[in-house]
């Protein structure tokens, strides 16, 4: 099976308000794919589409060849169980500590003993560079980029075959921002992991994409590899890029 | 125009009603389903049951000790003051305790519950949940349910005797009652059915406080002020249902 997620013409509204009009494309099996776009272009709408925390109006969303749409509860938790997901906050569990906000997914998706979760979530930790004293600490006494360090070790945590990326870097400085970029890298790359991001960060996405598609108005309106972007003269890629306060995206 | 608005107003209600009757299906369906949150269960059930006693033990206390001093005031112009001790049991099971113990756990656990609930919903907690395979309402909403049904008649209880007790410390030792005489006079004229009666409105109260205090936790939206709005609406309409409820189901188990 070639692609891990297909989307054919997804179309979602708020109210009479379009969100997604239309939006298509595919993710290889270990592709990194980006979606960028400004604030309100309905990029995290498509992810919460794709993922069914929002069913769409029309379109179709396949997660390893299933119609999302057409499984059952129970059978969308177990393809939910092959999807880890990084959230733009972190969306840890405050009423839990670290090591049991890793090992969440373990104990209660996949039924595993709370013994053997936390082996496997201190090892996640590892993964992310966080060692064994921050077990015990709960998510207000972390700093941003640890909790999104913490976020990414709870979304491998189920080994997942797909981790969907929203924002993650967004309110971090320049430095933490290459830690999360690496540590995504290395998920992609070493884990072999297929990747969806969505994010506004333009260096971030030249680090981690292997294909970009920008998103404005709800409609995917450029799509290429990461080698493309710098080539393109697309007049909205190049504005997004260059960060140009003059241009298509004005006067649209 | 006014046809309008009001077409409006009685299709806002009867969709309110209908996510509502949703959401509470969808919560006790899945709910009932092994396998079960027990943790959770239980935690709730401490939050409820025991974290609840300070504030409803003092509540049943002052409003006993009132409520006697203020039927001494009426019962002795008709010189009928040995009917006190039977009148504050009877306010106190039947009606007062569970009344006043559902609405002091609605501004305590269902406002907490719609805080809690509303901001897991705002900061993705909710979303992570469902993309990490847990249904929520079976974690978060039903082992609430749950706790609120079970032990809120278990409040109701205590809330009755320390009410009586409150009563009995006026009567005895301010109003110099006898107290052998004020003991005998609540105990015989207590029937089984004036504690049960109560108890029940206590089960229906608990699960209404709870299913209003997650059902507008998850309606929440937009951030800090929508939570506030939300925990505002949670208290108002629990406390609402509550006293309607309460005439109904006097009505019915008179």
């Amino acid at each position: 099976m070639p692609y891990v997620i297909e989307v054919e013409n997804l179309e979602h509204s708020f109210g009479k308000k379009p969100v997604l009009r239309g939006v298509s494309f595919k993710i290889r099996r270990g592709e990194s794919y980006v979606v960028i776009g400004g604030s309100g272009s309905g990029k995290s709408v498509l992810m919460k589409c794709i993922l069914r925390l929002i069913k769409p109006r029309a379109g179709t969303v396949k997660i390893n060849g299933q119609d999302v749409s057409s499984l059952s509860q129970k059978a969308m938790y177990s393809t939910l169980l092959k999807c880890g997901v990084l959230y733009q906050g972190g969306a840890l569990f405050d009423s839990l500590n670290v090591i049991d906000n890793v090992s969440f997914g373990l104990v209660y998706g996949c039924g595993m003993s709370k013994k053997t979760a936390y082996k496997t979530a201190m090892k996640n930790l590892e993964a992310v560079d966080l060692g064994p004293e921050i077990a015990r600490v709960f998510p207000a006494e972390l700093s941003g980029g640890m909790k999104k360090r913490v976020a990414l070790a709870r979304a491998i945590a189920t080994n997942p075959d797909i981790i969907f990326f929203d924002e993650p870097t967004t309110g971090l400085d320049p430095i933490t921002t290459g830690v999360i970029d690496n540590l995504i890298v290395r998920c992609t790359k070493e884990m072999g992991i297929s990747a969806l991001s969505i994010t506004h960060d333009v260096a971030s996405m030249k680090r981690i994409s292997d294909t970009v598609g920008l998103i404005h108005d709800g409609k995917m309106i450029w799509e290429g590899s990461n080698r493309d972007l710098t080539t393109t003269d697309d007049p909205y890629v190049r504005q997004f890029i260059d960060g140009s306060p003059i241009g298509p995206f004005i006067r649209s | 125009m006014f046809l309008v608005s009001v077409g409006r107003g009685v299709i806002l209600f009867l969709s309110s009603i209908g996510k509502l009757s949703c959401f509470l299906a969808e919560s006790i369906v899945v709910g009932l389903m092994p396998r079960y949150h027990w943790k959770q269960i239980g935690q709730q059930a401490v939050q409820i049951g025991y974290f609840s006693l300070p504030v409803v033990g003092m509540t049943a206390l002052f409003t006993g000790m009132a409520m006697t001093l203020q039927c001494y005031t009426g019962f002795s112009k008709i010189t009928a003051e040995s009917a006190i001790p039977s009148v504050v049991m009877i306010a106190m099971t039947r009606e007062l305790g569970p009344v006043l113990t559902a609405l002091m756990v609605a501004g305590r656990l269902g406002a907490s519950m719609t805080a809690e609930i509303g901001t897991m919903k705002v900061t993705e907690q909710i979303d992570a949940l469902t993309t990490l395979s847990v249904n929520s309402y079976k974690y978060l909403v039903f082992p609430r349910i749950l706790a609120g049904t079970i032990f809120l008649p278990f409040l109701v209880l205590i809330d009755d005797i320390i009410g009586i007790l409150g009563g009995y410390l006026v009567g005895v030792h301010y109003l110099h009652f006898n107290a052998a005489n004020y003991i005998h006079n609540t105990i015989s004229s207590m029937s089984t059915w004036d504690v049960t009666s109560g108890l029940i409105k206590g089960a229906v109260f608990g699960f209404i406080v709870c299913v209003m205090g997650c059902y507008h936790g998850y309606l929440s939206n937009r951030g800090a002020e929508g939570v506030g709005r939300a925990t505002t609406n949670s208290v108002v309409s629990s406390s609402i249902m509550i006293l309607l409820l309460d005439c109904i189901l006097t009505f019915v188990l008179f």
